[in-house]
Order: structure tokens, then C-alpha cells, then sequence
């Protein structure tokens, strides 16, 4: 009894925890690593319809799965959301250009989007209305506190601010709808990119647009990387994301972190754009990469908070290609109204039984609310990351917490593919990770506290209240429902293979080796998975049998409100007749 | 008499309810088992609907009436009658009455939204109760007792708000302060009541105070010079003028819907509509008017200044609001008093507005283009640099107001207890008292 008593007493309080926690971790890969080794694999259509190449974005899973319920004959990609376009970005309206690019590289193009009707009258007067709206808003702000203007100003016209004020608040909905109706009477401009090289100083970094050599190898690239090449479908979306949300300081750590925390379309919509363009598939071509004539790429932005999807220059799809359109069209909005509903569970304010319309109405009018300091949960809960082929994770519920990253080795043997992948997501994937980790165990001190007295200073950070040091780090509300676990990641590929390529890059080695993420091989041919250690391979034997379910995702969260387990979701079975 | 009894009703709605709410969501807490949120964010919108509709029909009942303005005493049928329950009833009561009902039902139906989650949700809305409540009586009030009771619950719960996330320091510093000022407001307040008593021999409003009735008012000059001066005392402390400004951006540390509804819309202008009631004791007395015209005017020019230098979105607003309190209060000096209502109605909304969307200013940031970095204005550049530097200086550490405070009023009080308590421990030989200690250090801050 001695014994167990001061082995119980040198058994404290913070190594217990540090035991039960690391427990917790082992528990949820675990499950993970069940998962994949025991999901059969190719549900996908030998001959897809359309392909959609998104995000890695974990908020992506859920749209990607819905689209594959949804339509069968999609086939869906992930990788990184800027797309392999670093540049400098300046949109039609915005005041500066900014980088769209993860944060560690410094772009060196510069890339604007321009009116089409430029100089002409109709154009002009588009950019004086548009110039002036800000101005105006500007000029009360600055009234507001100023001593002729504010007084003539305010006993006037001040009680006009109640109607706003009034919309905004009480019915955010009906607000944003009449914002999207001002815009039918005044439509936005039809707008293009101008990427092309042009011999003109930019702005800011070194060149203005791309070579066709550039766009090519940008192409190529990316088309390599998710191993696409050998079965590319007619269409092919290109979906980049972002996120709007009122009264929001941190509305940009809602965007797309490969765009440096911007917003993704434009990377997306010049993608497209380069692989569209003639000239550059001519020279992909002699580079020994063909693309079918027949496949267009289109572009497109998702909005991760209202779940709004906009395609970007769908008016130069080609006309024998509108039924497939179409066909994309539709089955997206059913996906928009399916992802929201799935979302939503996570919201303690909106009741399990709304149906999935009003889902997608309720998350329009969250964005458009002043008072919400949780538009959405941003990257919270996520816990995983998957790099391999779709077909290994395709029918899996894996509750919008894994990283999804394209990459195919059967078409890379050297794996320098693989290299270039690794070097570009792991850095990215394994931040945001640790980001809401450390925000999450250590709100003060990583984190920045509660939104509800936050101040923005200087246009450029928020202090608490009255006076405090910057605030850095996630606020609360973003974080409140993240269980804070490192990051498992786990790579198609022979585990001597990622082995090595890990040994060659020091970062990776580094976050392997001091476990800052968790690292696993996944056979490319076998159901069989090899945890990678700084002690050497672990071969895994799969444990916990995972939960199937026939139907469809809806059939396994409907009614709960927490973190969910990994299942199977099988809808094949519904939808062909057994034979 | 039945258009009587009908007023009466729809003032005991518009002031009892958010006493009913208060109860309602109190009780409980009190007894830990505080009501569910989505219980709480119903009764309190609710409440606000109620107490809106209340002012509002009687606001147009009697704009159809048109009759002057008029007494309600909601004690006339007890038996002894009490005269301490007596509300005014006239345009500008009515309409600031439903007004601030109007902004604190938004700032309501936000804060159901914005607090989802939070510890506090529970307290935010017990004192926000209180302050609907408090807000309610100065509108209507028509004895200085009522008054007195709505001033004191508007700043206990400011008081308490400011200092809502009190696991920090600074915020439970800055109540502090906030609540020391509105105590000297409140003295100066409670000895113009007693001098009304003394020498009206009631403290009903309506002979003293009612725009309509000023032939009637039976004050000794003197008298009223003496009342007018701490009734600017005491809409000083409430609206934050000069000397008392600095407390204003320091009580921005609650969340950001109640800094809305206190500083930048409702509380603030709480002085300013007092110092409008009370328009007919100011006139009689020209030192008065002179010195509220001055009080006025200095603080426009203070926080006009202070306000375009100040770095923090929040301290902004409420310099801004602060330029518009003082502007008001010089129009009432002035004896505008159409164009200082309309100032107050049309500031509420705009200001409340202004600081329910502070945190979008980032997004807002994205589309505007400011051609070149403005710096000083060109008016401003006539200005000598010398002169120009000094009062950039002047204006970015906020007039040196807190300062200049600290050093002559919270130093010397000190000083003067650590006397006493010198004395005391002579005296009686017991050691140092720990809550001196406390309030002395958290004053030093």
C-alpha cells in the first residue's frame, strides 16, 4: 500500500493530465487510421461528369461529400486554395492591391482586375459612383466628430441612421436580401484579369502578369500535383473561398489561409484563366502534358460563411458545354442548402429541426449581422489531414476536420511530387493546427480573450476595452468548440519513401521529430497504414470496426449537436440495384 | 379624467415593466438557478416591446390631445397620497422616453446575439433591466425623487457594466473612477433637491421645471442661481464634461452593445435632457447660462480635438460623441431648445448606430480609398507649428485631465486619509484596514 501511495503521489496532477490528453490523441488517430484502412476505396466515376478542384480546406470536406452525394458523377480534388498563383491582387474595387499567396512566399506578379467597360462613359460613371460611396461614409465618420459639419449634420439627418440600424439588427436576413436587390439595379461591372505580361512598372512586387512559360509551369504544377492529368473531365471547376462577415475584426482569419488569409477567387479565376488559355496549353503540350480541347476549366468562389457560390467568367464557357453546366449548376445549389444544414449543427442557436433551406437562409443573415460574433467556426475541430488520392477517403463522414490534399503516387515514383507537396501543405496545415490549439488551451495568454470588448486600434489589431497590450491570436468564439488535439497526417505512399523525402526538408523533420503533428504512411496499393516516429515505422492494426451507414450524411449527424465519429457512409447501396 | 387614468396606465407599463424584468431575472440568479438563455433573451425582448409600445402610444395619445403638458401621480389613490410618484407628460418626455426605449430594445435584441455563450449573460441583462428602468424614470420623472431614483440606477449599472469582465484589472479600475465621478454628480444632485424642497416646499417638477408654466415659478434669484449651478454639477458628472471628461473613454471596457447604449447614445445625453427640463430655472440665472454656454463650448473644442488624434476606434466615438454633448448643451444655454432635442434625438440614433458597427471599420477599410494620408487639415496648417505640436500633444493625452486629477484631487484625499489614518492608529492602536488600502491602490492605477 506504501508503494501505491507514493507512486499515486508522484503520479501529479499535470502528469496526469499530460497522460490522459495524449490518451485522447491516440484515441482520435486511432479512429482515423481505422478508417482509412478499412474504407474499401474507389466509389469514384471511372468517367466523371465534371470534376471541382477545391481548397484543402477542412471546411471544404463537407461541400466536397455533399457534392459527391449529391451528384455521383463528380469527382472532387483538393490542394492548396491559392492554386499555385503568387501575385500581388488589386480587384476593381478594392482600395490596395494585397498579396494572394501563403505568407511565406513574397510574390513577385502583380495582377489587377479591370472593368471591361474602361474609359468608355458607361465605366466612368461606374467608378464615380463607386468612389464616391466610400467617400461619402467616409466624410459623416469624419463629420461625426468634427465641429461645423457634425453640427449642422446631426440634428438633420442624424435619426436617418435609425432604419439601418433597425434592419441590420432586428432583420439581418431581409438586409442582406435588399443589399443583394440594390445590386440588380445597379449590377456589379463585368469585370476581367488582366494577366498577361505586360511591360509596365507595377505597383508593388516585380512584374505585371505572367509569361505564358510562367502560367504553364503554374499549370502544370498544379494539374501534376493532385494527379489529375491522365482523366480530366470536360469541366473542370476551379473553387476558391472566402468568407464575409460583419462587424468582424477577424474576418480575414476566416479566408483562405494559402491566400495569406485573402480571399481565393482571384486565384482561382486566374487559374482557370491560364489553363483556358490556347497559348499555354500549346506549350504545355510540348512539355509533354496534354489537355483534352474538349475540357474547359471554370472558376468559381465559395463563400464559407452564407455558403454563397459564384462562378467567375461563366460567360466564356463554351456553348457545348451548358448541359454539363447546368447539370454542376444544380447539383451545387442543392449542396449549398445540404452543406449549410450540416454546418449548422454546430450552432447552438439554431434548432436540429430546421430544414435545409432555412439553414441556408440562416447562415446568409449570420454573415449579414452585425451582432454575430460567430459567423462561422472558421477552421475549429479540425484534427486530421489526408494526402493521397480522393478514392481512399471518398465515403467517409469525416466530420469537416480533415485537411483534404490531392496527390496521387501511382504517377510519381521519385516522389518529387510528393516533395513539392509535403514542403507546400505541411507548414500551412500544421499552423492553423497548433493556432487553434494554443488558442484553445491558453485563451489570454496564445488567444485573445472574448470578442465582446474589443477595440480595434490603429486599423490594424484590437485591444480589450479601454486600453491593453494588441490583442493577437484567435478570439474565444472562434475556438470555443475546438477540442484542441495535434494534427494526424497521413500520406498515401511507401513509408520509406515519405521517410526520406521527411529526412530531406528540416522543417518537416523538425515537426515530426518533436511531435508537434502526427505522421503515418498509407499503403498506395494495400489496405495497410505505417505510423512514422522519430523512433522508426510502427505498422498499425486497425482496431475499432467503423460504424456504416446507408443513405446519406444527413442520416448519421441529423440530431446531434457534438463532435462526431468517423463513419461510412454508403449511398452506393441505395442508388444502384444489387445485382 | 379617463384620458387621465389612460396616461397612468401606460406610464405604469412603460416604468414597471423593466422593474418586472428586473425581478424576474434577479430572483433567480439570486437563488442560483439562473433562467435559461433563451428564456432570458425572450422575457427581455418582450419587455423592451412592451415598454416601447407603452411610451410610444402615449407619445401619439398625446400629440392627439394636444393638451399642455400634464401630471400623473401614480400614488394619487393611496391612501396617505404619495407625491413621490409623479411622472411628467409632455412631447419631449414622451419622445425621449420612447426613443431610448427604441434604442435599448436593438441594443437588447444585439446583445441576445452577441452575448450567446458568455458567463455573463445572465448579469449583462439583470443590469440592463436596471438601466432600462433607470433610463425610464429620468424620461418621465416628475417629482426630483423620481428623478433621483432614475439617476441612481442608470449609474450603478453604468458603474457595473464598465466593470463586467472584472477578472481583468483595468476594467474594474475604470468603474471606479466612472462610478467616483457620478457620486460627485449625484451629491450636487441630491443638494439641488433638498434646496428645491427648501424652498418650493415640493419637488414636483412641473411648477419648477415645465417649459410651460415658467411664469409660475416662485424662486429667489439667488435660490435659483444656487440650484441651476448644481444641476450643471450634475449633468457635468452624467454627460461627461469638462473637468469630469476623462472618465468617458475609460468606461469604454464593457461589451461593446452597452459602451453603445451608455456612452455613445442613451446615458450621455441623460444630462443633456435634464439640463433641457430644467431650462426654466437656468434662465433666471444668466451666471448659470454663462457658465453652462462655457462648460459646453470648452468641451466641444476639448474632444473635437482629442477625437482626431486618438489612435483606438472607440476612444474616437466617444470624443465624437462628447463634441456633440457639449454642442448640445451650449444650444440649451442659448435657449434653443427645438434644435437641442433634435440634436439629442437625431445624435442617439446616429452615434448608437456608429458604435454597434465599430468593429467593421477593418472591412468597411477594404473598398475606401483615401487618396494620400490627409495629416492636418488646411485650416489647421494656419496654426503656428509650434502651437500646432502643442496642441497635438494636448489633445493626444487627453488634455492631461486624468492627470491633472490624479495629482490635485485623488492625491490630496489620499494624503488627508493616510492622515487619518495615522491618526486612527495613534489613536487606537489597530493596524492598517484593508479596504482603505484596496481603494487607494486601485485609485493609484
Amino acid at each position: 500500500v506504501k508503494q501505491i501511495e507514493s507512486e499515486l503521489a508522484a503520479f501529479g496532477a499535470i502528469e496526469r493530465r499530460r497522460i490522459l490528453h495524449a490518451a485522447y490523441e491516440r484515441f482520435l488517430s486511432h479512429h482515423f487510421y481505422d478508417a482509412l484502412v478499412q474504407n474499401p476505396g474507389s466509389t469514384a466515376p471511372s468517367e466523371p461528369a465534371f470534376q471541382a478542384v477545391f481548397c484543402l480546406d477542412e471546411r471544404e470536406e463537407s461541400f466536397r461529400r455533399h457534392l459527391e452525394e449529391t451528384e455521383p458523377e463528380a469527382e472532387t480534388f483538393g490542394t492548396a486554395g491559392f492554386f499555385g498563383v503568387p501575385m500581388y491582387y488589386r480587384g476593381a474595387t478594392d482600395a490596395q492591391p494585397r498579396p494572394l499567396c501563403p505568407v511565406a512566399i513574397r510574390p513577385d506578379h502583380y495582377v489587377s482586375e479591370r472593368d471591361d467597360g474602361e474609359g468608355t462613359r458607361d465605366g466612368q460613371r461606374f467608378a464615380f459612383r463607386r468612389s464616391t460611396g466610400p467617400l461619402f461614409g467616409h466624410n459623416i465618420y469624419l463629420g461625426s466628430h468634427t465641429f461645423f459639419r457634425g453640427a449642422i449634420f446631426m440634428p438633420l439627418a442624424g435619426v436617418a441612421a435609425i432604419v439601418p440600424l433597425v434592419l441590420r439588427v432586428l432583420f439581418p436576413w431581409l438586409g442582406s436580401r435588399l443589399g443583394r436587390l440594390s445590386r440588380t439595379f445597379a449590377p456589379d461591372r463585368m469585370t476581367r484579369l488582366s494577366l498577361a505580361r505586360e511591360q509596365v512598372v507595377p505597383p508593388v512586387g516585380r512584374y505585371t502578369g505572367f509569361t505564358v512559360d510562367e502560367m504553364a509551369e503554374i499549370v502544370r504544377g498544379v494539374l501534376e500535383g493532385i494527379g489529375i492529368t491522365g482523366r480530366l473531365a470536360p469541366l473542370v471547376l476551379v473553387v476558391g473561398h472566402a468568407s464575409t462577415s460583419l462587424n468582424n475584426p477577424h474576418e480575414s482569419a476566416h479566408d483562405c489561409g494559402a491566400c495569406g488569409g485573402g480571399r481565393g477567387g482571384p486565384n482561382a479565376r486566374a487559374f482557370a484563366q491560364m489553363a483556358d488559355d490556347p497559348r499555354v496549353r500549346q506549350r504545355l503540350a510540348e512539355l509533354g502534358l496534354s489537355i483534352p480541347p474538349s475540357t474547359w476549366f471554370l472558376a468559381a468562389e465559395r463563400n464559407t460563411c452564407n455558403n454563397a457560390f459564384d462562378f467567375l467568367d461563366a460567360d466564356w464557357v463554351p456553348s457545348g458545354l451548358q448541359s454539363v453546366f447546368d447539370k454542376a449548376r444544380r447539383a451545387i445549389d442543392t449542396v449549398r442548402e445540404r452543406e449549410s444544414h450540416e454546418r449548422c449543427r454546430r450552432f447552438d442557436d439554431v434548432p436540429l429541426w430546421y430544414p435545409a433551406f432555412a439553414t441556408l437562409a440562416h447562415v446568409e443573415s449570420r454573415a449579414a449581422n452585425l451582432a454575430q460574433p460567430r459567423p462561422e467556426y472558421g477552421h475549429a475541430s479540425n484534427a486530421f489531414c489526408v494526402i493521397g488520392r480522393r478514392s481512399r477517403t471518398r465515403g467517409l463522414f469525416l466530420d469537416r476536420r480533415a485537411f483534404l490534399v490531392s496527390y496521387d503516387p501511382t504517377e510519381d515514383g521519385d516522389g518529387h511530387i510528393l516533395g513539392r507537396t509535403l514542403a507546400g501543405v505541411v507548414p500551412v496545415v500544421a499552423g492553423i493546427s497548433l493556432e487553434y490549439y494554443f488558442g484553445r488551451v491558453d485563451p489570454t495568454g496564445y488567444g485573445s480573450g472574448t470578442k465582446l470588448p474589443h477595440n480595434v486600434t490603429s486599423l490594424l489589431g484590437v485591444m480589450d476595452g479601454a486600453g491593453s497590450d494588441l490583442r493577437t491570436g484567435l478570439p474565444w468564439q472562434m475556438v470555443e468548440i475546438h477540442e484542441p488535439v495535434r494534427l494526424t497526417i497521413v500520406v498515401e505512399s511507401e513509408p520509406r519513401l515519405l521517410a526520406r523525402i521527411i529526412q530531406a526538408q528540416a522543417d518537416l523533420e523538425r515537426l515530426v521529430r518533436n511531435r508537434w503533428i502526427f505522421m503515418a504512411a498509407l499503403m498506395p496499393h494495400e489496405n495497410r497504414l505505417v505510423e512514422i516516429t522519430a523512433e522508426g515505422f510502427e505498422p498499425y492494426a486497425a482496431r475499432y470496426p467503423v460504424p456504416t451507414v446507408r443513405g446519406d450524411s444527413l442520416d448519421w449527424y441529423r440530431g446531434k449537436r457534438g463532435h462526431l465519429r468517423i463513419a461510412r457512409i454508403d449511398n452506393a447501396i441505395c442508388q444502384e440495384p444489387v445485382v | 379624467m379617463s384620458r387621465d387614468g389612460l396616461f397612468q396606465a401606460l406610464i405604469l407599463v412603460s416604468v414597471f415593466t423593466p422593474l418586472v424584468l428586473l425581478f424576474v431575472l434577479g430572483v433567480p440568479s439570486l437563488l442560483s438557478r439562473p433562467l435559461q438563455e433563451s428564456v432570458v433573451g425572450r422575457l427581455v425582448r418582450l419587455a423592451m416591446a412592451v415598454v416601447f409600445l407603452g411610451n410610444f402610444t402615449a407619445l401619439v395619445a398625446h400629440a392627439v390631445s394636444g393638451a399642455p403638458a400634464r401630471l400623473i401621480s401614480l400614488g394619487a389613490g393611496l391612501s396617505p397620497p404619495m407625491e413621490a410618484f409623479e411622472f411628467l407628460v409632455d412631447s419631449r418626455s414622451l419622445a425621449f422616453g420612447a426613443l431610448s426605449a427604441l434604442l435599448c430594445g436593438i441594443v437588447a435584441a444585439f446583445s441576445n446575439r452577441y452575448l450567446h455563450r458568455d458567463p455573463g449573460f445572465n448579469r449583462y441583462f439583470i443590469l440592463f433591466a436596471t438601466f432600462v428602468l433607470g433610463i425610464e424614470l429620468v424620461a418621465l420623472a416628475g417629482s426630483i425623487e423620481v428623478l433621483i431614483a432614475g439617476w441612481e440606477f442608470l449609474g450603478l449599472s453604468s458603474a457595473l457594466l464598465v466593470g463586467f469582465f472584472h477578472d481583468r484589472r483595468a476594467p474594474v479600475g475604470n468603474a471606479l473612477r466612472v462610478f467616483a465621478v457620478y457620486r460627485l454628480g449625484d451629491a450636487a444632485m441630491l443638494s439641488a433637491a433638498v434646496l428645491l424642497h427648501q424652498t418650493a416646499g415640493s419637488g414636483s417638477l412641473l411648477m419648477l421645471f415645465s417649459s410651460t408654466v415658467t411664469e409660475a415659478t416662485p424662486l429667489p434669484a439667488g435660490r435659483a442661481t444656487l440650484i441651476a449651478l448644481l444641476l450643471i454639477v450634475a449633468v457635468a458628472g452624467k454627460s461627461a464634461l469638462l473637468p469630469f471628461s476623462g472618465w468617458l473613454p475609460r468606461a469604454m471596457e464593457g461589451p461593446t452593445p452597452s459602451s453603445a447604449v451608455y456612452y455613445g447614445a442613451v446615458s450621455i445625453h441623460a444630462g443633456c435632457f435634464l439640463l433641457l427640463r430644467a431650462s426654466p430655472v437656468l434662465e433666471q440665472s444668466t451666471l448659470a447660462q454663462v457658465l453652462a454656454a462655457f462648460a459646453g463650448l470648452s468641451t466641444a473644442l476639448y474632444a473635437t480635438m482629442s477625437a482626431r488624434v486618438q489612435a483606438d476606434l472607440k476612444s474616437t466615438l466617444a470624443y465624437g460623441a462628447l463634441t456633440h454633448v457639449g454642442l448640445i448643451v451650449v444650444e440649451i444655454a442659448l435657449g434653443l431648445y427645438t434644435l437641442a432635442f433634435l440634436h439629442i434625438v437625431g445624435h442617439m440614433c446616429f452615434r448608437m448606430m456608429q458604435f454597434l458597427s465599430a468593429p467593421n471599420v477593418l472591412h468597411d477599410l477594404h473598398e475606401l480609398v483615401v487618396e494620400g494620408q490627409p495629416g492636418a487639415s488646411h485650416h489647421l496648417r494656419r496654426i503656428p507649428t509650434r502651437l500646432r505640436h502643442r496642441l497635438y500633444f494636448f489633445a493626444l493625452e487627453r488634455g492631461f485631465l486624468d492627470s491633472l486629477i490624479d495629482r490635485f484631487v485623488v492625491g490630496r484625499f489620499q494624503r488627508l486619509l493616510r492622515a487619518l489614518d495615522l491618526v486612527d492608529r495613534a489613536l487606537c492602536g489597530g493596524g492598517p484596514t484593508g479596504l482603505k488600502v484596496a481603494a487607494e491602490e486601485s485609485l493609484d492605477d
